[in-house]
């Protein structure tokens, strides 16, 4: 955020960042209320934490047991469900396999020996290392208090600002890695740059949507496109759905086309130009709202990217194309092409998502009812943290891995630099919260030499994940049903705010991040500010006009006052500052608030709930801000920041980019035949995919969620199944460049020939799952490392895999 | 009281939220064949192209239940409302009723000793007061509607009178109170997920096999206290 800015361009003395969490207002009366007995035989409303979507839910607690989670109908985005993962929260709770206590190495890194430790003795092995491993006191005194040889990484959730705030913020690192790049980073900087805004698809009212590569019915299963599936099959919306898998998705479609593997772009750029040549599009719409529409509508008709061209590359009939355009113009505005979530999956990603982007607004479906909508978002009162700034911070180790290399890093740019030793300075210490890179990311083999090479791994989670076994130090979360975490609010056409309560106490000896944080914070803080003032010049100045105790205690480099404060506390001032002591009341009782929320939800019937009336809803966002803000896979300041360095500040669609041009990149969508690899004979392209049974690797081990899914199988074509003799649950090997997997085989008619698929989030190494231990297989073992050029986000199908039976 | 559900089954995606909600509420045990509720999928190829129909499925409550009739302790057994129920302590696991249900609705409780199978939430909720099934209030796209045959007014009744729908396997006689819904506006869909020689019907159609087949059990059925 601010590291690599010296202090002495800011003012003397500490800045105060902005921060969501923290304090302005003493509210000493209020921490009363904080200590409360947890209640017995009560409903609890809590938020769930089984995915990313923070679907509201009730606690049935009996006794101090949990007994049953069941959905809390008051939240518009998740409406009233829960999914089978969240339904099956109970047992991420009362896992047996959970991480209890505190754990410090004692056996060979990787072979998964530890000894049970107190808070202290872990915060004291972090902070001064063991016999087997360094502490940060001697990392930071070998890099002269080079705070970014402290790389970090953090998964989705509620709780990863207050992780990025203290390794950020409080210690000082450059060195951040999160999901996007293994997520969908190069769809919200396509939409972003192109739209404005990522946005969200408006599903309910939406009349045509093509759905290319999304799997909303299986993929994460996300709550508020679920309504979808009430309208297709002559209800409301017409769905076509591109995949070379006949998806539960493609099965609600009302056509569904099998599209070979990375050939996207060159469809969506067909259907523009049929929609061009025959002037299909909304003319008042692009003449008022589009910059540079004549460049891109020459580039269209002189590359000829005519649908002949596209059914060639794509394998779809050009017939088809010519259909589906003319279609989705006459279903225009109300027509979207939908944005797609979930990773890179060609090189040519970046511009698949801007061509999308491109080819939506030119039906006119943008901020509207029906189209991609930005919506409201409901503010919080925002809270300030103290931060210190240190001069010997160097910049981020993987600056040179693509074109643009956000504040999120490019994990496989990032790990490969790393063990190719072609970083800056030596990155030495990995802190991982919540996040398992073991199985994450696109090649374990070069994962498992990265965390090899580390002079100290600190992992913040609740299950002994694949990267627990490689930690040094382990410090046990809670689960979300102990906790209460940061108050949030969700942006959209109907914006609200959400609380997680705590349900029950930790169970164990475990704690909450903030609350990690803050005994970690209590221990290292002294120490680490000796190393700071040795090495530091600017620090040795201020030291001489004031004292060592004053330039600590005033300067902010004395970090444990970040956490003075309880989260319970912290939230209830955002939201009483903001909206008064009722809401605050009602939020904390029913989970969610919104303004006149007593009035305008209404049950309709057994199954459908009104949250807001149809003429209060957020269609179109208020002042034309375009936020970003409904979806918590999507960081808002990363993409502000994307948008500030990168955008144009026109706010209208832009079709070319001035500054994609100057950094080499195509500055409006092209396709290009030399990054496009078919599969020659006798190879497939290897495809990975989510389903709704399970999120990535983080539920691998819940006996509940096996139940209904045990092991994952490899998809493949039937009749070239039946060439090679495979049959249903034979064990075949699947072969790439860089892993060998075996898996049982399921063959299909509903994937097309030359591609096989097995989903994500088997395969765990981890001998402290007990259940999740090796069932299927591992999808990373097998996927190469390549990333997009533009920002580094991992291409995750583009490997060639050979398949036989054994 | 008469209990049923209607499945919009065109709207369910598969994603065993129904499954899993099930065995959270009613502590069903654990194991793949140990299912109250299930979605049967059926794959087929039309024209080369792949056709999948999805169909969530449970206990029937047969208006007519065979199971009730077979079961030579009185462990299965009419309960409020027409719900058929199991008492576990007096089974006796002669697997009877296991042979005469036609939908396989029932399995052996390994904890219990003792046969199981969907209850409606009767126990957990209807008797409580509550009137949706776990199965029901998860459901992401809401495929399931439970209600009251005898309450004119209610939504069930209203989605029945409104909508034409089918039975499982008609024949067997058993007056069974799950009803499919056709898809409405999707002929070839409907046409596609529905068996060839299956029934379809109207509420007006149908009713009267309802309340034959009432009349003939009412006696049978328990109280809320039993």
């Amino acid at each position: 955020m601010k590291v690599e800015i010296s202090r002495r361009k800011f003012l003397q003395g500490s800045v105060a960042l902005s921060i969501t969490g923290g304090s302005t207002v003493s509210f000493t009366n209020l921490l009363a209320t904080d200590k409360k007995p947890l209640h017995k035989n009560v409903k609890i409303a809590t938020v769930c934490e089984m995915c990313v979507n923070k679907c509201t839910a009730w606690a049935k607690v009996e006794d101090g047991i949990v007994k049953k989670l069941d959905p809390n109908p008051l939240f518009p985005k998740s409406k009233n469900m829960l999914c089978a993962r969240g339904d099956a929260g109970i047992h991420a709770l009362y896992d047996p396999d959970r991480l209890k206590y505190p754990l410090i190495r004692i056996g060979k890194k990787g072979e998964g020996k530890f000894k049970r430790a107190t808070w202290e003795e872990a915060y004291h092995a972090i902070l001064n290392g063991t016999k087997l491993f360094k502490g940060m006191k001697q990392i930071l005194e070998e890099e002269k208090d080079n705070r970014s040889t402290l790389g970090y990484c953090a998964g989705e959730g509620m709780g990863e600002h207050t992780f990025k705030q203290f390794m950020g913020d409080l210690i000082g690192s450059a060195n951040f890695v999160n999901h996007s790049s293994i997520c969908l980073k190069t769809t919200t900087a396509g939409y972003a740059l192109t739209l404005g805004a990522y946005g969200k698809a408006d599903l309910d009212n939406a009349k045509y949507v093509i759905m290319a590569g999304a799997n909303r019915a299986e993929a994460i299963l996300t709550p508020d496109t679920m309504d979808m599936f009430k309208r297709t099959r002559g209800r409301g919306l017409k769905l076509i759905v591109l995949d070379p898998r006949y998806t539960n998705t493609a099965q609600h479609a009302d056509k569904w086309l099998g599209i070979k593997v990375g050939t996207d772009l060159a469809f969506v750029l067909a259907l523009t130009y049929v929609v061009i040549k025959e002037v299909l599009f909304n003319k008042e719409f692009v003449a008022k709202n589009m910059n540079h529409f004549q460049e891109y509508k020459t580039h269209i008709l002189t590359n000829n990217y005519t649908p002949e061209w596209a059914e060639k590359i794509t394998g779809i009939k050009s017939h088809e194309i010519y259909t589906i355009a003319r279609d989705f113009m006459a279903h225009a505005p109300s027509a979207i092409y939908y944005q797609g979530r979930r990773t890179a999956w060609s090189l040519q990603d970046f511009q698949l998502r801007r061509a999308q982007a491109i080819f939506t607004a030119l039906g006119g479906g943008i901020d509207m009812k029906g189209g991609i909508v930005f919506g409201k978002k409901l503010p919080l009162d925002e809270h300030t943290v103290e931060i210190p700034l240190y001069s010997n911070i160097q910049r981020r180790i993987d600056k040179k891995e693509a074109t643009f290399v956000g504040p999120n890093g490019t994990w496989i740019g990032f790990r490969n630099a790393i063990i190719e030793k072609r970083t800056p300075y030596p990155l030495r210490a990995m802190f991982s919260y919540k996040q398992n890179p073991m199985q994450a990311i696109p090649n374990i083999a070069k994962t498992r030499k990265m965390f090899e090479m580390l002079d100290l791994a600190v992992t913040i989670d609740t299950m002994p994940s694949d990267t627990v076994m490689m930690s040094d130090v382990i410090l046990p979360e809670c689960t979300y049903l102990e906790r209460e975490d940061p108050v949030k609010s969700f942006a959209g056409v109907e914006p609200a705010i959400i609380l997680r309560n705590k349900v029950i106490e930790p169970m164990y000896d475990t704690r909450a991040v903030y609350d990690i944080l803050k005994g970690l914070s209590q221990v290292i803080s002294k120490p680490l500010f000796k190393i700071t003032a040795k090495y530091d010049a600017d620090v040795q100045e201020e030291i001489k006009d004031a004292s060592y105790e004053d330039v600590y205690e005033e300067n902010g480099f004395n970090i444990t006052k970040a956490y003075e404060h309880t989260q319970e506390h912290i939230n209830k001032e955002r939201v009483v500052n903001e909206y008064g002591e009722e809401a605050y009341k009602i939020l904390k009782e029913k989970g969610v608030f919104y303004p006149h929320m007593d009035t305008y939800f209404k049950q309709l019937g057994m199954n459908e709930y009104q949250y807001y009336p149809d003429d209060k809803k957020y269609y179109t966002s208020p002042g034309g801000e375009k936020l970003d803000a409904q979806d918590t896979c999507i960081d808002e300041k990363a993409i502000a920041a994307l948008k500030k360095n990168l955008g144009t500040a026109s706010g209208k669609v832009e079709c070319y980019l001035e500054t994609m041009k100057k950094n080499g990149v195509d500055p409006m969508p092209t396709w290009r035949d030399e990054l496009y690899n078919e599969a020659p004979k006798g190879k497939f392209k290897f495809v990975t995919g989510r389903h709704a049974q399970q999120t990535q690797n983080s539920t691998a081990n819940n006996i509940m969620l096996l139940d209904v899914m045990r092991e994952n199988y490899v998809w493949i074509n039937k009749e070239q199944a039946d060439e090679k003799g495979i049959k249903y649950g034979d064990i075949v090997e699947v072969k790439s460049s860089v892993g060998i997997i075996y898996i049982k085989a399921y063959p299909t008619i509903k994937i097309i020939k030359d591609v096989v698929f097995y989903v994500h989030g088997f395969g765990q190494e981890s001998t402290g799952l007990t259940f999740g231990y090796r069932n299927g297989a591992s999808d990373n073992m097998i996927i190469e490392d390549t990333i997009e050029s533009v920002f580094g986000t991992a291409a995750m199908h583009e490997t060639l895999v050979e398949v036989r039976k054994v | 009281m008469n209990f049923a559900m209607a499945l919009d089954y065109q709207s369910c995606i598969d994603c065993k939220a129904c499954e899993v909600a099930c065995k959270e509420e009613n502590g069903v045990q654990l194991g793949a064949d140990k299912q109250r509720i299930w979605v049967s999928q059926s794959e087929k190829s039309i024209f080369g192209e792949p056709f999948v129909a999805l169909h969530p499925s449970q206990c029937n409550h047969c208006q007519d239940a065979p199971c009730v009739d077979v079961c030579p302790t009185g462990s299965s057994y009419f309960a409020l409302g027409g719900i058929v129920m199991t008492n576990k302590d007096t089974c006796i696991l002669c697997k009877g009723c296991m042979e005469a249900c036609p939908y396989d609705a029932r399995f052996v409780d390994d904890t219990h000793v003792a046969v199981d199978k969907c209850t409606f939430c009767y126990d957990t909720r209807i008797v409580n007061g509550e009137m949706t099934t776990a199965c029901q209030a998860t459901c992401p796209t809401k495929v399931r509607l439970f209600g009251d045959l005898d309450d004119e007014e209610g939504e069930l009744i209203q989605m029945l009178n409104k909508r034409k729908f089918y039975v499982l396997k008609e024949d067997e006689g058993t007056v069974p109170k799950l009803f499919y819904m056709i898809p409405e506006h999707d002929k070839n869909y409907a046409m596609n997920s529905v068996d060839e020689g299956t029934n379809i019907y109207t509420w007006d159609e149908f009713k009267p096999i309802i309340e034959m087949a009432k009349a003939k059990r009412k006696p049978q059925w328990q109280a809320m206290q039993e």
